[in-house]
């Protein structure tokens, strides 16, 4: 037996390293300042994230990036999930970059990987649609082949990030709907392409979510990742890697959250005594304490299972569950505990409230992985 | 037992009565957002002007004297005026912010002559009041109050107030009138150190400042509620003892009265529970296709929508039974409930509706009711937290400090 849960010497160093930049460089001004805007980051932290080669921590050297395990990325996410530091990290940096590596032929991902890594390119995935869903019978918007070439339509609601990102990765249909998986296409999609229009959704829990409409979308036979009609196996695959690092961005906001809980507790003062004396208090800080631990042990074990190439499919969905949920109670407790102070728009709790809403949803919602459990521990 | 809410005769006639007043005093045109905040001037005046319409005809404060501007009615006829007010979706009277926790202060607590000077014009719908209770050090411990109402060294029928206040108010400002929470008296033990006054909002040294937060009330003021809350400073600011409430130490004994109110009890009837959110919310489940369809394929959501079904039932007993018999902590229970279940609910809608749970768009479901539901759903101070609310149940269970 080689049990060991620590982390290596290069993840420790990783982990300062982005501990460095979120205080220096993302401090809670900086952060409020950013969820107000369309894109969640500025030129300026990009530039810095490129540099220390973020963007490119999981795309293999062979494609410019720095080739490392997920777990690693992981370690990256859940110190960036204490800001949270808003921005199209992940969804460039893991999930776009995973479904170009998983989807994609040599070709496109030499053409399109390293502008990712140095973070000329940004991707996202623009897959939901009105019919909310992370399931392929949901997908609507077509790709009709035209002289060898595509012309998209629909709309892609709830697309996290559209608003920064240069491409989008589009789920359209390009067969007939018979078999679920079957029939659709990724397409990259230049969000400056005739057609397209994106439009950042209003709504404070809304978060990053954004609206993009396909209107008579022309896109090249050559942007279309893979092959046609077998863009859904290697997206879900995609996603299913992807999932345990958007769930580290989540341990490391339950993580600030309790911190902050805990910190709270110390220095308010009720009843002559500071809050933290109180059983309910303590009750309260437990259950958040639970729910933090639950969420990182589930998040990391699901990672090594992929760095491994152990069976990973349970433990994924496992990770997702817990740790969107853990999220969602911990900011609640929190509000409880905090009270009015807590409800301030300048307040770091709220930027956690907000981000554990609008990434509730974000790859499957609880309920949809707890289904997909039922399924690979029962014979339903 | 009768658990009928059918008029009788009597009360159906009564009701008539109150309609036909209604169609032609209500107006037509209001537009009510789920989100306060989204209320323009012109549309608060219209409420204003209604509401002024309804204390002319003493129905703003129904269950109130007369002598005061009140209706004089009993427990069922103002239960009736409730209804049918709720019935054309005009928002809960008394439109007024705090006045409906104010004003029974006053009736129990101040002299004849305060309740003739004050009540007539809060009960009219002329005046308007906020309650100033919370303070930075001051929140579920309301007794350690900081700001100070000290007698005037030289005008000793005056005093002079310093402290700030926060988390108080409503985005309809300023008030007439505040009901202010002081400390007079900074050697007397705990709770005896107190002074209340209905102080005017005009007066020279007051400023209030509005606070960014992102939930417009709590839960269950979705469509009402405050919409927004403030800070409020006191600097040197000078009052006549004529506008002290009770006694120069009887301070928490008027805010007790006020919190009784605020926690479910006291002459307060309650409306039987049009959480408006989950009545949209069940509308959804059954007609919008996408919901249905979710709903069919997991059964897990198809449970938690009945729970929403069975919180809702237990919400609705206990109001009925806090107007009937109420029972030792039965205000504070059902409040506490109020904002657990709102919680529940929020993940709930969260998981059946998906993200639109948040839109405020056009893509938006029933107007954006659920994302503010959802903002309102972590609002658990006003009133007090559950943590809070626990202690005022236990000591109504006999078992609490």
């Amino acid at each position: 037996m080689s049990l060991d849960l620590q982390l290596t010497e290069s993840e420790e160093m990783l982990r300062k390293t982005a501990l460095d930049f979120i205080q220096r460089d993302a401090p809670k001004e900086v952060i409020q300042a950013l969820q107000e805007t369309d894109t969640g980051c500025s030129e300026e932290l990009w530039r810095k994230a490129t540099d220390i080669g973020w963007l490119g921590v999981i795309i293999p050297e062979m494609y410019g990036g720095t080739e490392n395990p997920l777990t690693t990325a992981g370690v990256l996410f859940e110190t960036l999930g204490l800001g949270p530091l808003p921005g199209p990290f992940f969804s460039s940096g893991i999930l776009g970059s995973l479904i170009v590596l998983e989807a994609g032929t040599e070709e496109q991902k030499q053409r399109i990987l390293p502008a990712v890594a140095a973070g000329e390119q940004i991707l996202t995935l623009a897959l939901t649609e009105p019919e909310y869903s992370w399931e392929p019978g949901a997908v609507q918007t077509t790709a009709e082949s035209k002289n060898g070439d595509f012309v998209l339509n629909g709309v892609k609601l709830f697309t996290i990030d559209a608003q920064a990102a240069t491409h989008f990765i589009v789920v359209a249909r390009t067969g007939k709907k018979t078999v679920p998986g079957k029939g659709l296409s990724l397409f990259l999609v230049d969000s400056k392409s005739d057609g397209v229009s994106v439009r950042r959704m209003p709504g404070f829990f809304a978060g990053r979510n954004c609206e993009v409409k396909l209107d008579s979308v022309k896109v090249a036979r050559s942007a279309m990742l893979g092959n046609k009609g077998e863009g859904w196996p290697a997206l879900r695959q995609a996603i299913n890697k992807s999932i345990p690092v958007l769930c580290a961005y989540k341990v490391g906001g339950c993580q600030a959250v309790l911190e902050m809980a805990l910190e709270y507790s110390r220095i308010r003062v009720q009843f002559g005594q500071p809050v933290g004396r109180f059983q309910r208090v303590q009750d309260m800080i437990i259950e958040m304490f639970n729910h933090l631990e639950a969420a990182r042990w589930t998040t990391y074990e699901s990672l090594w299972k992929l760095d491994t190439q152990r069976p990973a499919t349970e433990s994924v969905h496992l990770a997702k569950v817990v740790s969107s949920e853990a999220y969602w109670q911990v900011c609640t407790l929190a509000h409880r505990e905090f009270s009015g102070v807590g409800y301030a728009k300048d307040h770091p709790l709220s930027f956690h409230t907000r981000a554990s809403r609008y990434l509730y949803n974000y790859l499957g919602d609880p309920s949809y992985h707890r289904q997909q459990i039922a399924r690979l521990l029962t014979g339903c | 037992m009768d658990f009928s809410l059918e008029y009788t005769k009597e009360q159906a006639e009564f009701a008539k009565e109150v309609r036909r007043w209604l169609d032609e005093n209500a107006p037509k045109d209001l537009v009510s957002p789920w989100d306060i905040r989204k209320t323009s001037p012109q549309e608060w005046q219209k409420r204003r002007e209604f509401a002024r319409k309804l204390g002319e005809k003493g129905w703003l404060y129904p269950r109130f004297p007369r002598q005061y501007g009140g209706g004089g009615l009993d427990v069922a006829h103002t239960f009736v005026v409730n209804e049918e007010i709720a019935n054309r979706n005009l928002g809960p009277p008394p439109h007024y912010d705090s006045g409906g926790l104010a004003a029974p202060a006053i009736l129990n607590c101040a002299t004849e002559e305060q309740k003739k000077r004050f009540l007539p014009s809060m009960l009219k719908g002329e005046a308007t009041t906020w309650q100033l209770f919370t303070e930075p050090d001051a929140g579920t411990d309301e007794a350690n109050q900081q700001t100070s109402a000290l007698r005037h060294v030289r005008e000793k029928d005056h005093f002079v107030i310093n402290g700030g206040k926060i988390f108080v108010g409503s985005i309809y400002g300023p008030p007439t009138q505040f009901l202010l929470l002081t400390k007079s008296d900074f050697e007397a033990p705990r709770h005896g150190n107190l002074a209340m006054f209905l102080a005017p909002a005009n007066l020279p040294g007051i400023t209030i400042q509005p606070l960014d937060l992102f939930p417009s009330g709590i839960f269950a003021q979705v469509g009402s509620g405050p919409g927004r809350k403030n800070s409020v400073f006191f600097d040197d600011v000078k009052i006549h003892e004529s506008y002290l409430i009770g006694g120069d130490h009887d301070g928490w004994k008027v805010a007790d009265a006020t919190l009784t109110v605020e926690h479910g009890g006291g002459e307060r009837v309650p409306r039987i529970p049009r959480n408006p959110v989950v009545e949209k919310f069940f509308a959804q489940c059954q007609n919008n296709p996408n919901v249905i369809k979710r709903l069919q394929e997991n059964p897990e959501l198809l449970h938690s929508v009945v729970d929403v079904y069975i919180g809702a039932q237990i919400e609705r007993l206990w109001t009925l039974r806090n107007s009937g018999q109420p029972i030792r902590g039965g205000g504070p229970q059902l409040s506490m409930y109020g904002k657990m279940y709102g919680a529940r609910l929020a993940t709930v809608m969260a998981s059946v509706l998906g993200p639109y749970a948040f839109a405020d768009d056009e893509w938006a479901l029933d107007d954006g009711i659920f994302e503010t539901g959802e903002r309102n759903a972590v609002c658990f101070a006003p009133g007090g937290t559950p943590e809070a609310l626990k202690i005022v149940i236990s000591r109504g269970l006999g078992i609490g400090r």
